[in-house]
């Protein structure tokens, strides 16, 4: 075989494969396992960081929720309580004018009872002093009967002793 | 591009001392023989070793111009690559910058769309390195050989430095620039897949299931007859192919420029005159040179993909068994 071009050539097959070996090997060490390394923890950090970022998303999302719900309640309780409020401030004072409505007619029925009390009291001291009177006149009466005339002058002096024995 | 074509253009005389202005004066000289300029171009230089070594074993050690380029080849690749990672590893927060992004994405493709669908999760850690080492190995061997620094050289020892034609640098414009345009080369690289192929199916199976994985078992005895054959030889066929592919492509390339360059010697012995060979370069043969090389880019490219892609084939095949 003359043509260069498929001439075997031994030593240059064994050069080939010893350079081949010993850049395989000093590649493999010094640049592609720590590249591949580093590649592959590159990769499971930002697959990491952005199941990372949709975590904290969800979570954002979560507490939106949680803080509207919250806002909603608040705001339903809020309400709640004006309602009550004003119920109970409307039943207290429908309670406070029933207690006073009810003091006023006591005080007034206690009044009236008191006015009836003494009027029948004074009508009966009345009565008890105008029967004196009346017995007061009539023994008077019986004494100074010989003389009709003189009626009138003794029902007089009856009623002038006896405004005088009350003063 | 056009940089390289001048420089071939003016280099392809390279037998003939004159210049390519002087070529009348050549004609009386040496005449031009196209096939040997070719072959000198892509062909070892085992007439002028760049240092000659002592047979051992009857084999020839000697140093020539394609165990420098291997070298050369290792060389750059390891300094260019663990410059690059080094760097980038060394910072805290792991931002590739410059050159890095280029190689990292070229990293992540050999590891995501070669290595991983053929050789599998388990087992791409352990093949990436060998992958991505052939991926570079033979992409740079292929391209060096695209640049023409030794044609450079030679320019420049022809003109400026005169050193004599025993001289180093003489001894190293001397033969092809692409090592992977060499079969020994490439048989040498399919070797190193051939062996990987074992020690993938010897890892996952164990060595001696590997060899019986090479053909379905439980078919009747006499298929094997036919069987084991047809895969054995299937099993050397595989680097055989890798071998010759890529010589080949490496090869053709470079003489299909060549061939196409060196009309414009043709026509100036043809017309006797410099301008007619001028002539035809200018409009003929640089032209062709240049889309040559465009095209030589992508065979580049290509056969070095070719080569890494059918490599973890083989070595998947051999892990995952499929029949």
């Amino acid at each position: 075989m003359d043509n260069p071009l498929v001439q075997p050539d031994p030593g240059l097959f064994i050069w080939t494969i010893v350079t081949f070996l010993v850049l395989l090997g000093l590649l493999a060490k010094f640049a592609w396992r720590p590249l591949l390394q580093a590649l592959e923890s590159r990769q499971e950090r930002i697959r990491k960081s952005l199941e990372d970022a949709e975590r904290a998303r969800q979570e954002l999302e979560r507490l939106q929720q949680d803080s509207a719900k919250m806002m909603q309640q608040a705001r339903m309780e809020a309400e709640s309580i004006v309602t009550q409020t004003r119920v109970d401030a409307e039943r207290l004072r429908e309670e406070l004018k029933q207690k006073a409505k009810d003091e006023a007619d006591n005080i007034l029925r206690n009044a009236q009872q008191q006015i009836q009390l003494q009027t029948r009291q004074a009508i009966q001291q009345i009565r008890r002093e105008v029967a004196d009177i009346a017995v007061l006149l009539a023994s008077k009466l019986l004494e100074r009967n010989i003389a009709k005339e003189d009626n009138a002058r003794l029902i007089d002096d009856t009623l002038k002793q006896i405004e005088m024995t009350k003063q | 591009m056009l940089l390289t074509s001048l420089l071939a253009l003016a280099l392809i005389q390279e037998p003939a001392p004159a210049q390519l202005g002087a070529a009348e004066a050549a004609q009386a000289h040496e005449r031009f023989n196209a096939g040997e300029t070719i072959i000198e171009h892509v062909s070892n230089n085992h007439q002028h070793p760049l240092i000659e070594l002592p047979r051992v074993l009857g084999i020839d050690f000697s140093v020539t111009k394609h165990v420098f380029m291997l070298w050369f080849v290792a060389a750059l690749v390891f300094l260019i690559v663990t410059f690059s990672v080094r760097r980038y590893l060394r910072q805290d927060r792991l931002v590739p910058s410059g050159f890095m992004n280029g190689l990292e994405a070229v990293v992540e493709f050999v590891r995501d769309d070669i290595a991983q669908p053929n050789v599998g999760r388990k087992w791409v850690m352990t093949w990436t390195p060998l992958i991505l080492t052939l991926f570079f190995f033979i992409l740079s061997a292929n391209a060096i050989g695209l640049i023409p620094i030794f044609d450079t050289l030679a320019v420049l020892d022809r003109l400026v430095l005169h050193t004599t034609p025993d001289s180093f640098l003489n001894r190293l414009t001397h033969g092809g620039t692409t090592a992977t345009a060499n079969f020994n080369v490439t048989a040498a690289l399919a070797s190193i897949t051939f062996v990987s192929i074992i020690i993938a199916g010897s890892k996952a199976h164990g060595f001696l299931q590997h060899w019986k994985n090479m053909v379905p078992h439980g078919l009747h005895p006499l298929i094997y007859v036919i069987l084991i054959p047809i895969e054995v030889i299937g099993m050397f066929v595989r680097p055989f192919a890798l071998t010759m592919r890529l010589a080949a492509n490496m090869t053709g390339g470079h003489i299909a420029i060549l061939a196409i360059l060196s009309f414009v010697f043709l026509f100036t012995e043809l017309f006797g005159r410099a301008i007619a060979g001028i002539g035809v370069g200018m409009i003929v043969s640089v032209p062709l040179a240049v889309g040559i090389s465009a095209l030589e880019i992508i065979v580049v490219l290509v056969q070095a993909y070719v080569f890494t892609l059918l490599s973890s084939v083989f070595i998947g095949m051999a892990i995952h068994i499929h029949h």
